[in-house]
């Protein structure tokens, strides 16, 4: 596994930085990159967005909600207001994918629409609006997920990245990687037991729970190795300590925003993350 | 748009996109009406489905926005108006996604002839319509079958409005595309959103293969037309009961 935490900054790619170009009298001038990878959402100007949105992806026991909990404190604490999305949120739909995720019953492409039908919902009603105010939001996960979980269940890449491509593009993407059995262990610790979906129990890969959860994470994180080149995503080793993965998204997201100190003590409500 | 990486295969991938313009792969059939409300297609599709069912013809009936998947997620936000064109769209796409997968495709595989009271055309007429865009609209239901037949129901605005008029109290929130906010005025925003759904469906004519169905010819001929060419156009025999 890479110590990608060892690695300098200024190899990591960067994700939807300005791209420098030559202008006509020969200056290098920077144009900014569309904040949408297509046409923009009906209805909505680019140019009012003056917030930056930071998406936190990974599997289940990347340890993504520990360090979005952390960096919410940190940025809140440099006076940075901070809102935060995640799957199954939308008041629209987010209670009824949790019906249909308990019932079993529900094919693919209904369940993928449903979760782009949430995750649009969240993105123009609260994060469009935080993103006009001058926010920082952090996404637990976002469009890259939904394509991973559909697009291991057959449904065409290039299908999923035209429903998305009206999303809004993030300012940094960070992938937390972690080793399928690793995850295995930090979500069988969390709740004494193995989730259907989480396993992918769906998709009929194993009747051994164990060997399902390998299975399908392994095949979710070979998406994410394919988005990672596609979307240049800023990739961490989740499995190093939470306080060294915290500190690096600390230097990274700093230097974006222009913030001069990334020194950062959890508070003592906090503190129990701290490992 | 984002760029493909066609470098990285897929053992897994099925392919949506390729679904709808690639041969059919089942014996049953699709035949599908559409056209704007107060159109008349209901009345005929009704007729049509009469016909094959009082001659014992292996068929399904199916409506847009007819499944209690999404039913409840679809009053809530009417209720509170909290759709937006993208959020309405995706939707109706997860509604149909649901009744093609457990309805449609395996009454086709299983040899129906499936008749469907408006189909995809709906979706790219009125999302459209609320400025989504086609080529979105296009991608997002590219799952679906391509229909065998698809009648357009053509009437005039002022005959198919007055016909919705007419017959309802109070025109809907969504429905009179008030959340366009074209016009304050319920009937007049109504009139306007039909005819620039009316304008879409003009223009899918001749793209999508259109049978165009004069709305304003009396039932019982039109409907003589209507079975002619489904006549013509589907071996009905395959889908008679079938002999012991």
């Amino acid at each position: 596994m890479k110590r990608s935490d060892k690695k300098p900054l200024a190899s990591i790619p960067a994700n939807g930085r300005p791209a420098k170009k030559k202008s006509a009298n020969g200056r290098a001038t920077v144009t900014p990159p569309s904040r949408f990878y297509g046409a923009p959402l009906p209805g909505v100007k680019p140019e009012e967005l003056s917030g930056t949105l930071v998406v936190i992806e990974g599997t289940d026991g990347s340890g993504r909600s520990t360090q979005i909990s952390l960096l919410t404190e940190w940025l809140e604490s440099q006076g940075f207001a901070v809102q935060t999305m995640g799957l199954r949120r939308s008041y629209l739909v987010g209670e009824d994918i949790d019906a249909l995720l308990a019932e079993n019953a529900v094919t693919r492409m209904t369940l993928a629409l449903m979760y782009s039908t949430d995750f649009f919902d969240q993105l123009e009603r609260r994060i469009l609006p935080a993103l006009r105010s001058g926010l920082i939001v952090l996404a637990d996960r976002y469009i890259f997920t939904l394509i991973a979980r559909a697009a291991v269940r057959g449904i065409a890449r290039d299908y999923l990245h035209g429903i998305y491509e009206i999303a809004l593009r993030p300012d940094l993407t960070f992938w937390l990687n972690v080793r399928p059995e690793v995850a295995f262990d930090r979500e069988f610790k969390k709740s004494q037991t193995i989730s259907y979906w989480e396993s992918g129990r769906d998709m009929s890969l194993s009747n051994d729970l164990f060997q399902s959860f390998i299975r399908y994470q392994s095949m979710i994180k070979r998406e994410f190795e394919y988005l990672s080149k596609r979307h240049g995503f800023l990739e961490l080793d989740g499995e190093s300590s939470v306080s060294s993965v915290n500190r690096v998204l600390r230097k990274r997201i700093a230097s974006h925003l222009g913030i001069r100190s990334t020194q950062y003590k959890p508070s003592h409500a906090l503190s129990h993350l701290w490992r | 748009m984002v760029t493909s990486t066609p470098d990285i295969p897929s053992t897994t991938e099925l392919a949506p996109v390729k679904q709808a313009t690639s041969k059919r792969s089942y014996p049953g059939a699709l035949v599908v009406v559409e056209g704007i409300d107060g159109s008349g297609k209901s009345t005929q599709l009704y007729l049509l489905k009469r016909w094959l069912e009082i001659s014992g013809y292996r068929t399904h009936f199916t409506e847009w926005n007819s499944s209690p998947l999404v039913r409840s997620a679809t009053r809530r936000g009417k209720q509170r108006r909290l759709l937006t064109p993208t959020t309405f769209s995706l939707l109706h796409a997860a509604d149909f996604a649901d009744r093609c997968e457990r309805q449609i495709m395996p009454l086709l595989h299983g040899g129906y002839l499936v008749l469907a009271d408006r189909y995809i055309y709906t979706a790219f007429a009125r999302d459209g319509a609320r400025g989504c865009s086609p080529h979105w609209l296009r991608n997002l239901y590219s799952f679906a079958p391509a229909p065998d037949i698809t009648f357009y129901f053509r009437a005039p605005l002022d005959v198919a409005v007055n016909r919705i008029v007419a017959g309802r109290p109070k025109l809907k929130y969504y429905e009179a595309g008030m959340d366009l906010g074209i016009s304050l005025d319920r009937s007049e925003s109504f009139r306007i959103f039909q005819e620039r759904i009316l304008n879409n469906y003009d223009q899918m004519v001749e793209t999508d293969h259109f049978v165009l169905m004069d709305g304003t010819v009396r039932v019982n001929k039109l409907q003589k037309m209507m079975r002619q060419i489904v006549g013509e156009k589907i071996s009905l025999q395959q889908f008679a009961p079938k002999k012991k």
